[in-house]
């Protein structure tokens, strides 16, 4: 088969203002780009670290998106490439999401994981048969057959802050058995948990050249033994990792411990004392906590949304990240709202989770934003969200110094962050990880 | 997230978006000489397509498999109590005009109504 060049791209979006960035390299496309058959050449750009050179030779386009805030510039990504009379098919979890609108933009949509089903993508185009939509929703391949992703793809020194390697991704499962109220995973990788064999996940992670991980699994906390078994099986990787949430058992919470886990990512909904105690049993581990706090949701009144900010003072977070509720599409919060005729903006480059785009039940929507506003500010006032970053950083580095993993700055890039110069003429208030 | 069976006579298996394999509870009600369709959310088990998200295409799908003319019948969306904490899961009822603009689509019964065409 002669060879195929395609161009991978991983659109922009506007990052959330205030916020100084930190780019990760992404996930979706290096794990499409692994199931592709050999003979494709693939180029691969994502926009958010380098600009997309529309001239470069390339015979088909694919766009992988993960956000809602990417799928317009997507489009527009696609007019270009249109103009320059090529084909483009995109896929992904925002364009499973927002799929009645894709079709009306590019020439092909992939619903669905794409493990032994790209290949025939490339067929179709090449014998002039490009379906419209490739629909594997609900069908997913079997878990056995997810592979490394193609991380030899990426440009590594675009993913480096001051000489830091930023973390790899990482799925050591897919699916999810919870259906959140404001989740979308349900509907998109099937209501049935789907762990990876044990042994391709030690195989698959070994084989990354980065001792720091983001194992980016919607939940781990979904199988006990699984859990178990995976965190003893990848312990002796030393790899330094970080998570959602772990089962809360003192045995598990051990392993994970043991097995590396860095620092996860918990949710703060209320002001009880299980969270209270939640937060503490990790840090008991080692285990250090950013609580993830959504605003925005019926149940709550500007007074709850205050005492929740209080209340953060008290649990001695690492790190903290608020977040508006949005109503993405295919999610229960989407369809209460819409039935409610509650969501005013449906401009999808506002559904970045801070900003409101529907009226809240108990507040109006600029209270809502201020309250948002005031979080961010009053949970850094006196600690920077870049200095916190930095504390975590040092734990993570000490334990890789006793263990022998731990891999000094890169010198060449220290005056760099993500290939761009680092402005060293100002200080970073606040940063997002995106 | 158990919908109860109270919800429902019988579950409907429906194509939703993109004809994933989808299913609602169904009740259908005479009452003062109209007749109600009231469709169920089935949470967990529904494997697909909410019945929100699928709406007039759910809708055609019933009316074909029981002979009715969409016209003819008043469409109900019920999205079931399943005695979560979370208040997000209370029971709802909404009618449905598929031919009205997104603003006055949906109307929300009032628990007399409901008790009324349901109970």
């Amino acid at each position: 088969m002669e060879t195929i060049k395609l161009k991978l791209i991983y659109p922009k979006w506007n990052k959330l203002p205030g916020q100084t960035t930190f780019n990760l390299p992404p996930h979706g496309p290096v794990a499409f780009a692994a199931t592709l058959p050999e003979y494709v050449d693939i180029s691969f750009t994502d926009e958010n670290v380098e600009a997309i050179d529309f001239d470069e030779e390339c015979d088909l386009v694919a766009l992988s998106m993960m956000l809602t805030t990417q799928v317009k510039r997507g489009w527009a990504i696609a007019d270009e490439y249109h103009k320059r009379g090529k084909k483009v098919i995109a896929g992904g979890i925002s364009t499973m999401l927002h799929a009645e609108e894709m079709v009306n933009h590019v020439d092909s949509v992939f619903l669905g994981e794409s493990e032994g089903r790209s290949e025939q993508v490339i067929l179709d185009w090449k014998n002039g048969c490009l379906k419209k939509i490739y629909n594997y929703m609900g069908n997913q391949p079997p878990i056995e057959s997810v592979g490394p992703c193609r991380r030899d793809l990426y440009k590594r020194e675009l993913y480096n802050h001051k000489g830091v390697q930023m973390v790899d991704l990482f799925n050591a499962s897919r699916g999810c058995r919870f259906s959140c109220y404001p989740c979308a995973v349900s509907y998109l990788g099937g209501r049935k948990f789907r762990p990876r064999p044990v042994d391709k996940v030690v195989e698959d992670m070994a084989g990354i050249d980065n001792n720091r991980l983001f194992i980016v699994d919607n939940s781990l906390a979904q199988n006990k033994e699984w859990e178990k078994e995976l965190f003893t099986a990848i312990a002796p990787l030393k790899k330094k990792w970080i998570s959602h949430t772990i089962e809360d058992d003192p045995e598990v919470l051990d392993l994970a411990a043991k097995a590396g886990a860095w620092y996860v990512y918990q949710a703060v909904y209320d002001t009880s004392d299980y969270i209270k105690e939640r937060v503490k049993r990790y840090h008991d581990y080692g285990i250090g906590v950013e609580g993830t706090i959504l605003f925005g949701l019926d149940n709550q009144t500007e007074d709850d949304i205050k005492r929740l900010i209080d209340f953060l003072g008290e649990i001695d977070l690492d790190l903290a990240e608020f977040t508006i509720f949005a109503p993405f599409p295919h999610t229960k919060g989407h369809d209460d709202l819409l039935r409610q005729g509650r969501i005013f903006d449906f401009d999808w480059d506002h559904y970045n989770a801070g900003q409101v785009v529907y009226q809240p039940k108990n507040m109006t929507p600029e209270k809502l934003q201020d309250l948002y506003d005031y979080a961010w500010k009053s949970f850094y006032a006196s600690e920077t969200q870049e200095s916190k970053m930095f504390r975590l950083f040092c734990n993570v580095a000490l334990r890789e110094m006793e263990e022998g993993t731990y891999r000094p700055r890169d010198r060449k890039l220290i005056n760099k962050s993500f290939g761009r110069d680092v402005d060293r003429s100002k200080r970073n208030v606040n940063v997002r990880v995106q | 997230m158990k919908v109860a069976p109270e919800y429902y006579d019988e579950i409907f298996p429906f194509k939703g978006e993109w004809d994933m394999e989808s299913s609602c509870g169904l009740k259908i009600r005479e009452v003062d000489g109209k007749k109600y369709v009231i469709v169920t959310e089935l949470y967990q088990d529904n494997p697909g397509t909410s019945v929100t998200y699928a709406g007039k295409k759910l809708a055609d799908q019933i009316c074909e498999a029981k002979g009715f003319k969409l016209e003819d019948i008043i469409y109900l969306e019920c999205t079931p109590n399943t005695n979560s904490k979370l208040s997000f899961y209370d029971e709802e009822y909404f009618q449905v005009d598929f031919f009205a603009d997104i603003q006055h689509k949906y109307r929300q019964l009032s628990k007399e109504e409901v008790m009324k065409i349901v109970k």
